[in-house]
């Protein structure tokens, strides 16, 4: 018999004619490794969170969940049996510092003062975390805030650990770290580990058995090598990592490499020396500098250390730009600082070769568009319609047809009455958009918007990005998505220390890094002389050499 | 420098803490409050070189200054007339128990300074987890909220700065309709968020059973011997002030300063008492000197 099993499982939330879980049946044995995914709004989220008595939603539940079999519903005190870790590392945090974070668990089942020293010196060793433990957990980045949450989910000896996109906010870094921590749980301790995600590119590499969710229901279900290709020949070919999707799309041989390790023994396999060496095709730019930043330093607090560090940056017109770097490197800063919302200490920033303190603010909230990381906070008003309204107030723009106009563009109509709040991560950023858009910036700061967002919606995101672009808007974006950025940018900086330590065109800018670059690139790196970026540039180049 | 006083468990300085404070507003007398003020501003020195007592300073002296100034000026009772202003009278009475009063609150607020140093908010929290383990994760989830809230003001007002929306410009009604907008969204934002923290509390058995507290500090010899010292300091001093000695009356009739033999004892045991901090200090110091 299964460890977990659902048989028939439906669930509906108060007030929604949809049930959000539909007459779901599925079964994972102790010990394995199952990654959740498909769009947002799929039902991954309820599914975890049925799993776990104390923090089931409200709403209708019919049928059975049998976990070691007992019905969840019945059991008591699993509350230390199944642990959950969140998707936001911020919002899961009770206490104001990481020691008193770590044992709020141990606390609360009651557990005797000694077992607790015991229990948090080992996880404390285990996690490497002995410096942090006096820290003021607000303090920390994002990806040690998610590995105290883990830790601190882990001190109450699970059995089972369920995670809700736990590594969207991470950096890639600590996404690889994260991730690995899993894999170690699940490898030593046998921890069965339920994990819903977007970003698939390593995540299939540790699983057992991969599950793609459709609107409540398992689309498909079983071993990743088995179940990709399945994917590859249906409606969501987006959700295939790229690595195999290369595989696929050169028609490849035997089975489906996941790994990079895979990926390059089939590469070496399949084609010795595919192609030579050819030309680099520049990209012409306009040399017409938009916006600059001449070596600008910037401080929170007096006493506090440069966040950003004598930084040069200079976006020319028509540019797609995408800063990388870690979790805290100053990257949403310099995008403040671009804006205009924060004043450098030093230096100066122009636009269109006037210093931006001599604009009024007025002109300048005009001309810039910023969309924050979080766009809850974009938000003033109850519904989008009311927010897009007091826009157009505001900036005095006559046509309300055209904000129809332009939602219907970005296929967010239907979502006009809606509380912001209620807007799935892909919606409400587009909603922010919109609410942009209509003052028709020159300027689009994106503060990563692809933060949280499944592949199509990812897709869709892009597709406007670039349409705007074509139409001669400059985008400044950061993001931790690399693959993201390597597609669509047309330049690409590192952020580093307060500083962009170097900057280049994509295929130039991932060439020589080794863990900010792209998956393809990591396949190919070594093994040809031109390597390609992504899978676009793959099938372009194998499309050329046939031509010849 | 190590601040040793620090080192003790919680209980050793929270109950010097509040036994000074209560001392500070219960012993009015212009000579006992002098020495004390000396002694805090002593503690001060040796916990952080003043570094706290400095940020504060300009409060102090206006609070001390303001309260010499507002008794004589709103009270004219008193035999031992100073000057008269007009028809007002400023009496030395008046002039005393200002006095004594600025002192006194001065005297706290300098000890709340020492006090931040010495106390983080983890060992209060220490403190109740043993006797309100329901009071103490509500004081946690407020220590962590405030700040929260703070940086998310400031957040909402950074990206609605963005939009072209602020509070620094244009009509001043505007202004406040927009400030209540910000407000608004920031209460709505956090309860959303909210939603997810009760969720991981949940998640991690909270209000499951009785809570048990993790200790971090340990009751060592040391401790016992300091409470029992400060126990019996303090109920010899409340003991004498409950006869009326370390204490200057003042009204109706003020009396001498001189200070009775029964007063001296009572001075001793509270410069005891307020010394115990520069006493841990000076202690640990030597022995440091000793063992090198």
């Amino acid at each position: 018999m299964a460890f977990i099993e659902l048989t028939n499982v439906t669930f509906t939330y108060p007030d929604c004619s949809e049930p959000a879980i539909n007459n779901l049946s599925l079964k994972i044995n102790k010990g394995q490794f199952v990654v959740l995914f498909g769009a947002s709004g799929s039902g991954k989220s309820t599914l975890l969170k049925l799993l776990k008595k104390e923090i089931q939603p409200h709403g209708k539940l019919l049928g059975q969940i049998v976990i070691d079999g007992q019905p969840v519903q019945e059991t008591e005190g699993l509350a230390n049996d199944i642990g959950f870790v969140f998707q936001d590392p911020e919002n899961q945090l009770v206490a104001d510092d990481v020691l008193h974070e770590m044992v709020f668990g141990l606390e609360n089942i009651g557990l005797p003062p000694n077992e607790m020293r015991s229990r948090v010196a080992e996880m404390v060793h285990f996690f490497g975390a002995e410096s942090l433990l006096a820290r003021k957990s607000h303090q920390l980045s994002g990806g040690k805030k998610q590995q105290i949450n883990l830790a601190s989910v882990l001190l109450m000896q699970p059995n089972i650990l369920l995670l809700d996109e736990p590594t969207a906010q991470l950096d890639p870094v600590s996404t690889r770290e994260f991730l690995d921590m899993l894999k170690r749980l699940n490898d030593e301790f046998g921890m069965t580990i339920i994990l819903a995600e977007h970003r698939l590119e390593e995540v299939f590499t540790l699983a057992d058995q991969i599950i793609m969710m459709e609107k409540g229901q398992v689309q498909i279900e079983g071993e990743p090598k088995e179940v990709i290709p399945k994917i590859w020949n249906s409606a969501n070919k987006d959700y295939v990592p790229s690595i195999p999707a290369l595989f696929l799309s050169m028609n490849g041989e035997g089975s489906v490499p996941l790994t990079v390790k895979e990926g390059r023994s089939w590469v070496q396999r399949a084609m010795a020396d595919p192609y030579g060496e050819k030309e680099q095709v520049s990209t012409p730019l306009l040399d017409d500098v938009r916006i600059r930043a001449k070596s600008i330093s910037f401080r929170y607090e007096k006493k506090s250390d440069f966040i950003l560090n004598e930084l040069d940056l200079s976006l020319k017109k028509g540019e797609f730009y995408a800063l990388l770097g870690g979790n805290g490197s100053g990257k949403s800063t310099l995008l403040k600082v671009m804006a205009g919302l924060l004043r450098p200490e030093v230096g100066k920033v122009f636009y269109d070769k006037k210093a931006l303190k001599s604009y009024k603010d007025h002109e300048l909230t005009r001309r810039i568009g910023y969309l924050p990381q979080n766009p809850k906070l974009f938000f003033l008003q109850d519904t989008v319609e009311k927010e897009i309204l007091e826009t157009i107030d505001q900036w005095e723009l006559a046509d309300a047809t055209e904000a129809d106009n332009l939602l219907n563009q970005l296929g967010i109509a239907h979502v006009k009455t809606s509380h912001p709040y209620d807007l799935s991560g892909g919606e409400l950023q587009k909603a922010a958009l919109a609410c942009l858009l209509l003052r028709k910036p020159e300027i689009l700061l994106l503060d990563e918007p692809t933060k949280g967002l499944d592949p199509i919606s990812k897709r869709r995101l892009a597709e406007i990005l670039l349409e705007l672009n074509a139409a001669g808007m400059t985008i400044f974006m950061s993001t931790h998505d690399i693959e993201f950025a390597a597609r669509y940018a047309t330049k690409c900086g590192m952020m580093f220390q307060g500083n962009i330590t170097s900057e280049d065109i994509p295929r130039r800018f991932f060439k020589g890094n080794f863990f900010y670059t792209t998956m393809i690139q990591r396949i190919f790196r070594d093994l040809v002389l031109r390597v390609p970026m992504t899978l676009e540039e793959v099938s372009r180049q194998c499309a050329s050499i046939e031509k010849l | 420098m190590e601040n040793r006083f620090a080192r003790f468990h919680p209980l050793v300085s929270f109950l010097f803490y509040a036994g000074s404070v209560s001392l500070l507003i219960l012993m009015l007398h212009p000579i006992f409050l002098g020495t004390a003020l000396v002694i805090i501003v002593l503690i001060n020195f040796f916990h952080d070189r003043l570094s706290g007592l400095r940020r504060w300073k300009f409060f102090l002296i206006t609070t001390f200054i303001l309260m010499i100034i507002l008794n004589p000026l709103f009270n004219e009772r008193g035999r031992h007339l100073l000057f008269e202003v007009g028809t007002h009278r400023v009496t030395l009475e008046a002039v005393v128990y200002g006095g004594m009063n600025a002192m006194s609150i001065i005297g706290v607020i300098a000890l709340f300074v020492s006090y931040n140093v010495v106390m983080p908010p983890n060992k209060l929290l220490f403190l109740f987890a043993k006797i309100l383990p329901q009071f103490a994760v509500l004081l946690m989830l407020t220590l962590r909220f405030i700040p929260l809230m703070r940086r998310r003001l400031e957040e909402i007002s950074v990206v609605q700065r963005s939009k072209g929306i602020s509070v620094s410009h244009g009509k001043w009604n505007r202004r406040v309709r927009t400030g209540m907008l910000y407000v608004q969204t920031l209460l709505t934002y956090s309860l959303e968020e909210a939603i997810q923290t009760a969720d991981s509390m949940k998640a991690r058995g909270y209000g499951m059973g009785t809570r048990s507290s993790y200790e971090y500090f340990k009751f060592r010899n040391a401790d016992v011997l300091a409470i029992i010292y400060l126990v019996i300091l303090l109920s010899l001093i409340i003991y004498c002030r409950s006869f009326g000695y370390g204490f200057l009356t003042v009204y109706p009739v003020m009396e001498a300063w001189k200070l009775s033999h029964l007063d001296m004892g009572a001075l001793t045991c509270y410069l005891m008492f307020l010394c115990f901090p520069l006493f841990v200090e000076a202690g640990g110091w030597y022995r440091w000197r000793l063992s090198n």
